[in-house]
């Protein structure tokens, strides 16, 4: 594992079959997809599409759409995982508390949101938040207050996605964290006991430095699939009202699918990419979580 | 003597209404956790064709009114059976080809100095950061090249590197972490340095491999933006398009088939879960001490 043993070369055997595959699977469509992103290829020119250059960049960049979408999926993703994350973390302490009873019940109970097939759980909170017939207005009105437009208007749409994005993923992180709790070794606990330290200051003083590498991977590589999560939006609002809760990659799937603007459609799904490989630049510069890859 | 009684009563009563608090707190999440799909399950069961009309009054059902006549709609009226069978072949196949070369390269990546490693692991690291849906058009075109669509072994080899690189990810972190001394005493016994890896190390590391199992068949088990593209005959249909397919009613959205066909979807990967909930807190760890 450390860089002063002999390298061995013949060890590279062992990776072939997956550095095949990833090559034929991911590596080639790929890069199928970026040369697409140079090409006017769209429903005109299908058959013989030509290289155009940066065009579709610069018309990207010209139409000002970018900077809305850039900013609506940040939103998305940084909202999400900024509740994420915290959520799992918090349920995650409360859950293994020691001699507390029930500890497999409530851990079985909350895997429902995980082990539903995600597609199917965004269209029943689509019926749930219905502003006519949704539950959740109907219990809103019950208790007196008034029924709200969750997904009509700009931010109470976004707010709806973040919500769901919650609903869907918070039993991942508790279960992440549970496993990390789990492995501080529980000498460190009774000694902080002694000390007289409460939960706080156990959380401080124990938990985020033991966890700190654990936590930054999980919250990057958390950001990094949310950021790409096409389903939440594309299934709960459709990108709408109007283009409010469009991310660059369900904004892509329409430009190929609904426009067949296949050339520009890559293009964005490119510059998606190539924000998402700044951030988690920067963020390992700070982290250094990928030293966990290792 | 009596004022250290009181004070051990008093943090007697404070861990009494701590455990009361925590006990509240999680009822709470659970009932967030369960309740749409308790909603879904209602609908299913009410002979209404919508979603809405299951209200507050209606949460807590009178047996009387319930049916199963949409669960029979699927099974008679629809080959449903067909598309599940379906489903498992692509999934199940996806996710064991997957992992049988998850599990070498992760082996590989922990335990060999292989040249160019970190490279190797930086590309990967690139490679996931592009989301499956990009790959749906040059896929399509791939397949069609090779004749591939509309056929169980295209579908196969797409969905068998989805996964590939988390969990190969997951399986070296958690080999890192197992001590060499197991593999050279096997070395010791007679085995090659390979045998010694996969009939040694494969086994500790049960609880990785059935997580990063877990998570592989979830992918292919739901997707619907690739299958929807490829396949494009009844019989070849996975049950997510099915599913789709179904619930188009003829003026609006059949809900009580809707919710009834993905209820039985939601089964078999529900019992995948819960079989392997024990596996899915220890498979995910991540050293700590590096």
């Amino acid at each position: 594992m450390s860089g002063k043993q002999k390298t061995e070369n013949k060890a590279i055997v062992y990776l072939i079959p997956v550095l095949a595959v990833l090559a034929f699977l991911d590596f080639y469509p790929i890069s199928y997809s970026i040369y697409m992103s140079f090409t006017n290829f769209n429903e005109f020119h299908f058959f013989n599409y030509s290289f155009i250059g940066i065009k579709n960049y610069i018309n990207i960049i010209k139409s000002g759409f970018l900077w809305q979408l850039l900013e609506q999926n940040a939103i998305y993703a940084f909202g999400s995982v900024a509740l994420m994350a915290p959520a799992g973390f918090i349920i995650a302490m409360v859950m293994n508390q020691k001699g507390l009873r029930g500890k497999s019940f409530y851990r079985t109970a909350i895997l429902f949101p995980w082990a539903y097939p995600a597609f199917i759980t965004i269209l029943i909170w689509q019926g749930m938040l219905d502003y006519h017939f949704g539950i959740i207005n109907e219990f809103l009105e019950s208790i007196r207050l008034k029924p709200v437009y969750w997904l009509g208007t700009p931010e109470t749409a976004m707010f709806s996605i973040i919500f769901v994005n919650l609903w869907l993923s918070f039993p991942y992180y508790t279960y992440v964290f549970t496993s990390a709790l789990q492995s501080i070794p529980s000498e460190l606990y009774e000694a902080a006991e002694m000390d007289g330290y409460g939960v706080f200051g156990k959380i401080r003083r124990i938990i985020l430095p033991m966890m700190s590498r654990q936590i930054a991977f999980v919250v990057i590589f958390g950001f990094i699939f949310t950021w790409n999560n096409f389903y939440i939006p594309f299934l709960l609002t459709g990108g709408g009202p109007g283009y409010s809760t469009q991310i660059l990659i369900t904004w892509s799937y329409m430009e190929a699918f609904d426009y067949l603007q296949f050339g520009i459609a890559a293009a964005y799904a490119v510059i998606s990419i190539l924000f998402l490989l700044v951030v988690v630049i920067i963020a390992n510069h700070y982290s250094k979580m990928m030293s966990i890859l290792y | 003597m009596l004022k250290i009684n009181d004070r051990g009563k008093y943090y007697r009563r404070l861990r009494i209404i701590k455990r009361i608090v925590s006990h509240l707190f999680l009822i709470l999440v659970v009932i967030f956790a369960v309740f749409p799909i308790y909603y879904v399950l209602l609908t299913s069961l009410s002979p209404l064709q919508n979603l809405a009309q299951v209200s507050l009054k209606t949460l807590i059902p009178n047996p009387a009114y319930l049916t199963t006549s949409n669960y029979r709609t699927i099974i008679y009226n629809y080959p449903f059976l067909l598309w599940l069978k379906n489903t498992l072949i692509y999934s199940s196949s996806a996710t064991l080809i997957g992992l049988l070369l998850a599990i070498t390269s992760g082996l590989a990546l922990s335990r060999f100095n292989i040249p160019l490693k970190r490279i190797i692991l930086y590309m990967m690291l690139i490679l996931s950061l592009f989301p499956f849906v990009i790959m749906v058009i040059p896929f399509y075109f791939m397949f069609a090249q090779l004749n591939l669509l509309n056929s169980y072994y295209g579908l196969i080899m797409a969905y068998s590197g989805g996964a590939v690189i988390f969990s190969s990810w997951l399986i070296k972190n958690y080999v890192d972490l197992i001590p060499k001394d197991y593999e050279e005493a096997a070395q010791l016994d007679g085995y090659t340095r390979t045998g010694a890896l996969f009939r040694v190390l494969v086994p500790i590391a049960r609880p990785v491999i059935i997580f990063a199992l877990v998570i592989s068949f979830m992918g292919p088990y739901t997707d619907y933006a690739l299958a929807g593209q490829i396949l494009t005959s009844p019989s070849m249909y996975t049950m997510a398009i099915g599913l789709y397919y179904v619930s188009q009613g003829t003026v609006s959205m059949n809900y009580g088939t809707y919710s009834a066909f993905s209820i039985l979807m939601g089964i078999p990967i529900f019992l995948l879960f819960f079989a392997f909930q024990r596996y899915l807190v220890s498979g995910f760890s991540i050293s700590m001490y590096k």
